[in-house]
């Protein structure tokens, strides 16, 4: 049978798939925007120890592969009595994750703005939560967009991985399909061209939204 | 605990095996991609840029689950292990490809006219002046890449590789100790991409010319 019946056939389950795919990726890459903006916070004003546990939080993420804290998290946390669902698991594990590569990502972008302009705000004598709202947040955001961009991608790929806790995304349907319709290749070659799909697809859409904001 | 702690251990020397395989076959495969990227042939440039598309932009397991199910259906029976290891060679080496592509793009155009000038045979130019420069402009991202691919590997548990990921789950779903036996995992990665990032930072310090690595002469 064609790939066109094949897909005609099968279409379904992997819009479903899709859905799933892009909410979890939405939820997570915004959670994990909020606590990276919370951990760089929890960095520049908690002093020896807030900095040294978000430079610990930082490495320690950063040099695990991304299945470990998902397992973790899916299989630990009903050892403890919480019987939360596979996304809401997976979505913790890849916002937890995605949150350190942000932190070091901001880390970066802090380190370009012009120091000239917090003597200026001390000068002007705001407080340091309105030199952060007002000052280091909005510029920190606009000099970070193309690594943030990088990282969106990289996270809507590693949705892939929550397959492996039964989470209905793409990957996950198309192993099922593939189990169900014993086609060798068939489903995972539709899923791959989805995702190159939805990558090319984001990828776009970020560098239209990155034109539009202005550059100083 | 010890005998959870040795078979993590030697799943750990799975991983490092397989990431071993996947670093140095990735980068054989980035070099002879590189030949393609900077080729005359137009074809050949967009065989690289089509390769690199596909090859990053489709995620890994995926590229895993694609080559494990669909090379039997074409006849070359692999196990898991090898699978895996030509999967990491293969996604590894787009990644290495695009990291010696851009340390040759950051060689100084000046450093070209110089050679033409020189009168340079195209084997000098590679041995004194593409190789050093390459080599010192990209180390950071080697690095960074070689800790990716340990990272990677543990994907690959997914095609049933047996490695310090499948051997921690396999314990897990045996004992249901799920804390102390994913944090021991998690530290057996983290041991190994931290001393390869320090390591790496070694080397750079060791290596750096004056003037050439970006930093201040």
């Amino acid at each position: 049978m064609t790939f066109l019946d094949w897909f005609a056939m099968h279409g379904p389950s992997y819009l479903d798939g899709l859905a799933q795919t892009v909410f979890v990726a939405l939820w997570a890459s915004l959670g994990a925007l909020l606590l990276g903006i919370a951990l760089t916070l929890l960095r520049l004003a908690g002093g020896h120890w807030g900095a040294a546990f978000v430079g610990g939080y930082v490495q320690v993420l950063r040099n695990i592969p991304v299945l470990l804290p998902i397992y973790l998290i899916y299989f630990g946390l009903p050892t403890l009595g919480l019987f939360w669902s596979a996304v809401v698991c997976g979505g913790i594990a890849l916002i937890m994750q995605n949150a350190a590569f942000i932190t070091e990502i901001f880390r970066g972008s802090i380190k370009a703005i012009d120091r000239v302009q917090f003597d200026a705000t001390r000068s002007l004598g705001l407080s340091p939560w309105t030199t952060f709202r007002r000052v280091t947040l909005p510029q920190l955001l606009v000099y970070s967009l193309p690594a943030l961009r990088n990282q969106a991608v990289l996270l809507l790929k590693d949705t892939s991985l929550l397959s492996v806790i039964t989470v209905a995304e793409v990957t996950m349907q198309a192993k099922v399909l593939t189990e169900r319709t014993a086609s060798a290749y068939h489903a995972f070659l539709v899923a791959a061209i989805l995702y190159l799909a939805i990558v090319a697809l984001s990828e776009m859409a970020f560098r239209i939204a990155e034109r539009r904001v202005r550059w100083r | 605990m010890t005998s959870t702690l040795w078979i993590l251990t030697q799943g750990a020397a799975v991983s490092l095996f397989l990431a071993f395989v996947g670093a140095i076959g990735g980068t054989a495969f980035a070099l002879l991609l590189n030949v393609a990227a900077f080729s005359k042939i137009g074809l050949l440039r967009g065989f690289y840029h089509t390769y690199i598309y596909f090859a990053r932009g489709i995620p890994l397991l995926v590229q895993a689950l694609l080559i494990f199910y669909a090379l039997p259906a074409f006849g070359i029976l692999i196990g898991p292990l090898t699978a895996g290891g030509l999967v990491l060679t293969l996604y590894i080496g787009a990644m290495f490809a695009e990291v010696f592509r851009g340390g040759v793009l950051a060689i100084p155009r000046t450093l070209w006219d110089s050679t033409r000038s020189l009168g340079l045979p195209p084997a000098s130019v590679l041995r004194k002046v593409v190789v050093p420069l390459v080599l010192r402009y990209t180390l950071p991202s080697y690095i960074n890449v070689c800790v990716l691919t340990i990272k990677a590997s543990s994907v690959l548990s997914v095609i049933s590789v047996w490695e310090l990921t499948l051997a921690a789950r396999e314990i897990v779903e045996r004992t249901l100790d799920v804390f102390p036996v994913m944090i021991a995992a998690s530290c057996f990665y983290f041991v190994m991409c931290f001393s390869i990032d320090r390591l790496g930072r070694h080397v750079e310090h060791r290596l750096a010319l004056k003037g050439f690595s970006g930093e201040r002469p």
